[in-house]
């Protein structure tokens, strides 16, 4: 039993800590933008 | 093509014997990496025999990264890879002719490292030397061909020293569960050559599947 | 020499650039978190609980999607590697990418869920069995794909190359699986019977349809992962573009 709740916490950790890390590209991709649009005034 | 191939062969090993650097210096380390293996196996001990079979592979591969790192990246340090671009032949050629030349460094450290084990760590053959000549030719051949390409991809890279292991060792499985293998049977257990034979036939369609493969992508690697 | 053909078109309006969440998007999504709600449902209720193994054998359901989908991608990214070889569009390249790296993340799921199901039914948490051996080499393979991106230089040349990678390493994995196996059948015996994912004719109906509702479901979230990292990759690449442009005309 404590197996299988192992392995569906690693699953998930696995897909969520993907999904964060496309989340955090996002974030500093929005940055770069705002910096641009900053700068093109 | 072959001709092309083999003036690059022949720039390529003059050079070497000119200098004499890279040769010695994948000698010295199969040296070292014999040292490093009787620490690690106590010689004396019976047991230790087992390893030997495998300990030859370590050292053609560990001697024949060295030996693959510096193929193409001399050639760009020294910005003469856009000459040999340009030059009247395809990029096959050029593969085949780096190909030629690190085969023949990595056979020329087997011939001087083997004997050397050997002797170092007192292991008395039981199966046929030919069969492991050809064993030892047949492995070579398919890591060299598949390092020398390797090589030239890594070698658009910075790291490429450190990016070549990574790309090669997982690549060449194959080749070295084959070949450890049969070198193993070969050495210790000739009455199971068959198996040997098989494992033998496993590597050569390796070999003649990723040298043709190398030769029709190796256009898009090496292109300007 | 491998210019840099960014240069010619960029013109561009930077209310462009946006997040945008078209039609696809919404359906990949929906029908993600549908199928994976239903899934859970498959799994968890309807399915039966096998009987010598227990619960744990529900990780199943868990492990055998998760190696569907990762050679699934490693199989995009080969066919989008050839592609590019012979069309050499930079969409292409995109697709290859992102299906490599979404390929590495679930071969990352299947190799921690293996052993952890090993441990429980077989007692060990690893053993050099064919399969398992295989995946391992094709996580260090396609690890090694992600390295070549990581180079520097412009990107025609990194695309060219991680191509030829791609599609070397992905033509590799069938001779590695059967080195693999001939090398354990030959000089171990069988142990552990034929790994994990061999249930084979034994499978109860009501666990292959919670398998394969379960594998609909992991095909919908790398569908939709995919999706989501190319427009996010494309997006980097107009932002690219814009600093380039941006750029010029500051330091004119």
């Amino acid at each position: 039993m404590g197996f299988m709740y192992g392995a569906y916490s690693v699953v998930w950790l696995i897909i969520f800590g993907y999904m964060l890390l496309i989340g955090k590209r996002h974030n500093s991709l929005k940055k770069d933008i705002e910096f641009l649009k900053q700068l093109d005034k | 093509m072959l001709k092309a191939a083999l003036t690059i062969a022949k720039k390529d090993i003059y050079s070497e014997l000119r200098t004499k650097q890279v040769l010695g210096t994948m000698i010295i380390f199969a040296g070292l990496v014999i040292l490093v293996l009787s620490f690690a196996f106590d010689p004396a001990n019976n047991t230790t025999k087992a390893v030997i079979p495998g300990a030859v592979w370590i050292i053609i591969v560990f001697s024949g990264i060295l030996g693959l790192n510096r193929s193409l990246v001399s050639e760009q340090r020294n910005d003469t890879m856009h000459g040999l671009l340009v030059a009247p032949m395809d990029a096959s050629s050029i593969y085949l002719g780096k190909f030629i030349a690190n085969f023949s460094m990595i056979i020329i450290v087997e011939i001087v490292a083997i004997p050397f084990l050997f002797l170092l760590f007192d292991f008395k053959m039981t199966g046929s030397i030919l069969y492991f000549i050809l064993v030892l030719f047949v492995g070579s051949f398919g890591f060299i061909a598949i390092g020398t390409f390797l090589s030239a991809l890594a070698s658009n890279s910075k790291s490429s020293e450190m990016l070549l292991p990574l790309l090669l060792f997982p690549m060449t499985t194959p080749i070295l569960i084959g070949v450890t293998q049969a070198t193993k049977i070969i050495l210790t257990n000739m009455e199971k050559l068959p198996n040997a034979i098989a494992w033998m036939q496993l590597v050569v369609a390796y070999d003649v599947i990723f040298f043709v493969l190398c030769f029709i992508l190796i256009e898009y690697v090496l292109e300007v | 020499m491998s210019m840099n053909l960014e240069r010619e078109k960029v013109t561009l309006p930077l209310e462009e650039v946006q997040i945008k969440t078209s039609m696809i998007t919404k359906v990949l999504y929906v029908g993600m978190v549908v199928s994976m709600l239903a899934a859970f449902y498959f799994i968890f209720m309807y399915a039966e609980v096998e009987k010598t193994m227990g619960v744990v054998q529900k990780i199943f359901y868990m492990h055998v999607p998760s190696a569907w989908v990762a050679f699934l991608a490693f199989f995009v990214t080969f066919v989008f590697s050839i592609l590019f070889l012979i069309k050499r569009k930079r969409i292409y390249d995109t697709y290859a990418y992102v299906s490599a790296e979404i390929g590495v993340v679930f071969t990352a799921i299947v190799l921690t869920t293996g052993p952890i199901w090993a441990k429980s039914s077989w007692n060990t948490w690893w053993a050099w069995e064919p399969r398992l051996t295989t995946t391992l080499i094709l996580f260090f393979l396609f690890m090694a794909y992600l390295m070549v991106r990581q180079m520097d230089g412009v990107w025609d040349k990194k695309a060219r190359l991680a191509a030829v990678f791609g599609i070397i390493g992905f033509a590799d994995v069938p001779i590695v699986f059967f080195a693999i196996r001939w090398w354990q059948s030959k000089f171990h015996p069988i142990v552990f019977g034929d790994g994990p994912s061999q249930e084979g004719g034994g499978i109860a109906p009501t666990m292959l349809v919670a398998l394969l509702v379960t594998i609909a479901a992991f095909t919908f979230l790398y569908a939709y992962i995919l999706h989501k990292g190319v427009s996010f990759e494309n997006m980097k690449i107009k932002v690219g573009h814009y600093k380039e442009k941006l750029r010029e005309r500051l330091e004119n």
